[in-house]
């Protein structure tokens, strides 16, 4: 099997916009979120332009996934009270969910564990905007998106290695492609103008040691990917745990019941979202 | 906590979860008990399950999710500290069965 090359790679998530497999409703949205100076206004107006938008928008926010179940009425209300890059984040969550479903069967899935497990994480760790660690906790894994979408038939062969040699996914992809989804997913939240710490935590969180601009934020996606496929929620090219970073572990310093209760949170608020 | 499909509600039943409008929006709140109003309401509204206080019945049986687990793990058991991660996990799956 011939490798992709990286180079080209890159130019095709770089030139996203104009790829056929990447659906209208996408592309419009990565138009508007790319602008350099967006502002919370124009962002709610384009939302509230989009009634299915709007009700997924809202469904999301009143979900147990971020810590407002049933209060937010509407969309100015959701803005003003995430700020413009959780709104983002959110916005490109929910636009990719028929996505991952199609591409990766379990990955939304696994997808939104991680989202709920980053927020419960980062509020025990006291962090000021624990919603935005639960966005790239959302997003982590969007790099496999754009790859199941482009590269279908590499991306299943490199699913198949995975399985047949017992190695990662992401192991498996570096085979393939000379890249991971990490990268991948990197290269889009820059092309999206999102901050350099939510940059980091997707380009970072197989590998935290490199973070250094958001080295607790990438430690936290990192122990909640990996608390996701040890309960074994959703699917996410294979089913193996990964190996804690052991300076990760160390970093978060969680006790066993910070750990009980990262996992009690995420079976009820799975449960709850399990309907939609 | 399980899922119960609106047309099999009984009055008595206790709400685990807020039923909530197509908005997002509270209309009856976590530990409701329904009465048959209650119920009436539900059915009219555009959902099709609630939640209702109880053991949920999972979807595998407890020596299946178990086997799965020690799977999953086989390869990384001996790093550091995965016993430990495993433990609590493999703790927390035995719960969901109590
Ligand atoms: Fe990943
Ligand atoms: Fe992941």
């Amino acid at each position: 099997m011939s490798k992709i090359d990286p180079k080209i790679l890159r130019h095709k998530v770089e030139n996203i916009n104009t790829l056929p497999t990447v659906p209208g409703t996408l592309k419009r949205l990565t138009t508007i979120i790319e602008k350099p100076r967006i502002t919370l206004v124009e962002i709610s107006s384009f939302i509230s332009n989009d009634p299915a938008l709007t009700t997924k928008v809202l469904k999301m926010v009143n979900s147990a996934i971020y810590g407002f179940p049933g209060r937010i009425a509407s969309v100015s209300h959701a803005t003003m009270l995430l700020g413009l890059n959780v709104i983002k984040g959110l916005l490109l969550g929910v636009s990719v969910f028929d996505l991952m479903q199609k591409t990766m069967n379990g990955l939304y899935e696994h997808s939104l564990a991680c989202a709920i497990a980053s927020r419960v994480i980062a509020q025990k760790k006291g962090l000021k905007e624990p919603e935005e660690v639960s966005v790239a906790g959302l997003l982590h894994d969007i790099g496999k998106v754009i790859l199941t979408l482009e590269f279908q038939a590499e991306y299943e062969t490199a699913m198949s290695e995975a399985k047949n040699k017992g190695i990662s996914i992401y192991d498996a992809e570096k085979e393939i492609f000379n890249a991971t989804h990490a990268n991948v997913g990197g290269w889009l939240a820059e092309k999206w103008r999102f901050p350099r710490n939510l940059v980091e935590v997707i380009e970072y969180h197989h590998r935290p040691a490199l973070s250094k601009n958001a080295s607790l934020e990438t430690a936290i996606v990192h122990m909640s990917d990996l608390l996701v496929r040890a309960r074994g929620f959703g699917f996410a090219g294979e089913n193996l745990v990964p190996e804690v970073n052991p300076a990760t572990f160390e970093l978060l310093a969680l006790t066993e019941a910070d750990i009980r209760d990262v996992l009690n949170e995420m079976e009820s608020s799975m449960e709850a979202v399990g309907d939609t | 906590m399980p899922k119960i499909s609106v047309d099999k509600l009984e009055p008595g039943m206790k709400l685990a979860k807020p039923v909530l409008a197509k908005s997002g929006m509270i209309m009856l709140g976590e530990g409701t008990e329904l009465s048959a109003a209650w119920i009436e309401r539900i059915q009219d509204m555009e959902i099709t399950s609630v939640f209702i206080e109880g053991p949920t019945i999972q979807a595998v049986p407890k020596e299946e999710a178990l086997a799965a687990l020690q799977e999953r793990f086989a390869k990384v058991e001996d790093k550091p500290y995965m016993n430990l991660i495993k433990k609590v996990v493999e703790k927390h799956i035995e719960g969901l069965y109590e």
